[in-house]
C-alpha cells in the first residue's frame, strides 16, 4: 500500500522521495488524497532514508516552512473573497450610528443643562441641525464634541455610499431587488455571501429578526413577518394587510439573486424583470 | 510540570499574550487556559520534553505557546483566519510549533504532514467534538494520550451538561479508548468538563 507524504511517496519500506522548495511541497500536500481508513502516519526516519533531511531538526524545520507558507495562503485566500471586507464596512457603519446617537443625544442633554430656558418642545429641529446649533453656541468641550459628532455624521454619510456601491459590485442581483445598503445588511446578518446564498427564502425573510422570532417559536407569540428587509420601502410602505405577502414574495426572489450573486456573480436581467413584476404584483393584489 | 509557590508556569521566551511572568518562567494561567485549569486539577498528564503533540483548535496560540515550552513538537491545527494570523506569529518565535490551517474536523487534509503522536489535545468547541476527536486518533500511539475539553454549551445548550458529559464518555468508551478522568474544570471554567483517556493499552498499570 503507498502511503503519500509530503516528503515523498513509501511504497513497502521503499521511498520515493519529492524534491522542491516549501512552496513545491505546499502545493504536493494540497493535492494529496488520502484515505483515512489505510492511512499510515509518516515517520521522520523515512524522510531521511529518502534523503530528504538529515536528521529530526531538519525534518521539523522543513515540514514547518511549508505548512507556514501554506497557513499564510490559506489566510490571503480567506481574505480574498470580496464579501469579508464588505461585513467589516456594514458592522463599522452599524457601530457609528451607534456612538453618533450616543454623543449626539448626550450633547443636547449638557446643552440644555447650560440655558435653563431652553426646550425642545414644539421645534422640529432635526438633531443634526441641532448639533450644529450647539456647536456654535456652546464653548468649550461641549462645543468640540459636537463639531466631532459632525465630522462623525459625514463619515458615516460616506461610509453608507462606500457599502451600497460594494455591494452592487459584489451582489448586484440581491442590490437590484433591495438596494446596495440593505442588501449588504441581509448579507451581514447571514454571517457572508455564502452563507445568505445557502438560506431558505423562509430564513431571509425574518433574518435580523430573531427576538420576534424565538419568542414565536418558544409559543407565545405570533411569527415575525419580516426583519432586515422590512427596511426596503416595498416592504415598509406596504399597507399592513398585504405587508406579509411583499416580504414573503420578496425574500423567495432574494434566496434565488442571493445564489445568483455567489455562483454567478453577474446581474440577470431576465430574472429580475421577473422578479420585480412579481414583487410589485404582491403588493398590488386586493 | 513546573511549580513556582503553587503556581504554574512553564520556561520559554514571555510576552506571547501579555502573560505575567515569575522569576524568570510564563505563568500559565488556570482562568485563561483549560490545559492549565487540568493541571490545577491534578488531572493532567504530565508534558515531557521528548513528547509530540497534536493540538486542535489551537486558536491564538496562548495555550498551545506553554505547551510548547513543555514538548517536542507540537502540531497545532486551526481552521478560522483571524486566529490563525497569531497563531502563525507564535510559531515563527518557537521552532517546534508546526502550524497547520485545516478544519480538525477533516484530519485526511493534512494526514500528509502529521507524525505519530503521545498526545491528542482537543478543544474545538463543536457539536460532534467526540467524533472529530476520534477521527484524529488515527495520529495517536497506541498507549498515547487524548484530552478533551468539552464545552458542553456548544453540543447543546438545552440539555444538561452532567448528560452531555457522560454521552461523550460513553461514545469515547465504545469507540476503545479507556478513560482515566473526567471531571468539571470548575471555578476555572464553567459548564466546561475535561475528558483525559488513553487508546488501548494492554497494561494500563504502568503508566
Amino acid at each position: 500500500m503507498m502511503q503519500s507524504y509530503w516528503f515523498g511517496d513509501v511504497s513497502d519500506g521503499v521511498c520515493s522521495p519529492f524534491t522542491g522548495d516549501a512552496a513545491a511541497v505546499a502545493d504536493r500536500v494540497r493535492a494529496i488524497r488520502t484515505n483515512p481508513d489505510d492511512f499510515v502516519p509518516p515517520d521522520w526516519r523515512s524522510a531521511v532514508e529518502c534523503g530528504v533531511c538529515r536528521d529530526r531538526g531538519e525534518y521539523i524545520r522543513k515540514l514547518r516552512d511549508a505548512c507556514m507558507l501554506l497557513a499564510e495562503r490559506g489566510i490571503e485566500e480567506e481574505y480574498r473573497q470580496k464579501d469579508v471586507a464588505l461585513l467589516q464596512m456594514v458592522r463599522t457603519l452599524d457601530e457609528m450610528d451607534t456612538v453618533i446617537n450616543l454623543l449626539s443625544g448626550r450633547a443636547i442633554d449638557w446643552y440644555q443643562v447650560t440655558r435653563p430656558g431652553y426646550s425642545r418642545k414644539y421645534l422640529r429641529t432635526p438633531s443634526k441641525a441641532l448639533i450644529r446649533t450647539i456647536g456654535r453656541k456652546s464653548r468649550g468641550s461641549l462645543s468640540r464634541i459636537s463639531a466631532d459628532v459632525e465630522r462623525l455624521s459625514e463619515t458615516r454619510t460616506a461610509l453608507a455610499r462606500e457599502v451600497s456601491d460594494t455591494a452592487n459590485g459584489i451582489m448586484p442581483n440581491c442590490s437590484t431587488l433591495l438596494g446596495g445598503l440593505v442588501a449588504a445588511r441581509l448579507m451581514y446578518h447571514a454571517g457572508g455571501l455564502s452563507s445568505l446564498a445557502r438560506l431558505p427564502g423562509s430564513a431571509i425573510q425574518v433574518l435580523g429578526a430573531r427576538t420576534a422570532l424565538f419568542s414565536h417559536l418558544r409559543g407565545k407569540t405570533p411569527p415575525p413577518k419580516h426583519g432586515i428587509i422590512f427596511q426596503h420601502r416595498r416592504v415598509h410602505n406596504a399597507p399592513a394587510e398585504v405587508r406579509g405577502r411583499v416580504a414573503r414574495v420578496l425574500a423567495a426572489k432574494l434566496a434565488i439573486a442571493a445564489r445568483l450573486d455567489w455562483y454567478r456573480g453577474e446581474p440577470d436581467p431576465e430574472f429580475l424583470d421577473s422578479a420585480q413584476a412579481r414583487i410589485d404584483a404582491a403588493g398590488n393584489m386586493p | 510540570m513546573i511549580w513556582i509557590d503553587g503556581v504554574l508556569v512553564s520556561h520559554g521566551e514571555g510576552g506571547v499574550y501579555g502573560e505575567r511572568m515569575l522569576a524568570g518562567a510564563r505563568v500559565w494561567d488556570p482562568y485563561r487556559s483549560k490545559f492549565a485549569a487540568l493541571c490545577y486539577k491534578g488531572t493532567a498528564p504530565e508534558l515531557t520534553p521528548e513528547m509530540r503533540v497534536l493540538y486542535l483548535g489551537a486558536a491564538h496560540g496562548t495555550t498551545a505557546s506553554h505547551v510548547a515550552d513543555y514538548t517536542e513538537t507540537v502540531y497545532a491545527v486551526e481552521v478560522a483566519p483571524r486566529p490563525m494570523q497569531d497563531l502563525l506569529e507564535v510559531a515563527r518565535r518557537r521552532g517546534n510549533i508546526v502550524p497547520i490551517m485545516a478544519d480538525a474536523a477533516r484530519p485526511e487534509m493534512y494526514a500528509p504532514l502529521i507524525e505519530l503522536v503521545d498526545l491528542v489535545y482537543q478543544d474545538v468547541a463543536q457539536p460532534d467534538q467526540v467524533a472529530i476527536a476520534l477521527r484524529n486518533c488515527i495520529f495517536l500511539k497506541t498507549g498515547g494520550t487524548l484530552i478533551l475539553m468539552l464545552k458542553t454549551r456548544s453540543v447543546d445548550v438545552r440539555r444538561d451538561p452532567a448528560d452531555v458529559l457522560s454521552e461523550a464518555a460513553a461514545g469515547l468508551t465504545g469507540s476503545g479508548m479507556d478513560i482515566v478522568a473526567q471531571m468539571w474544570l470548575e471555578p476555572y471554567h464553567r459548564d466546561h468538563a475535561a475528558i483525559v483517556c488513553t487508546r488501548g493499552k494492554p497494561d494500563r498499570d504502568d503508566r
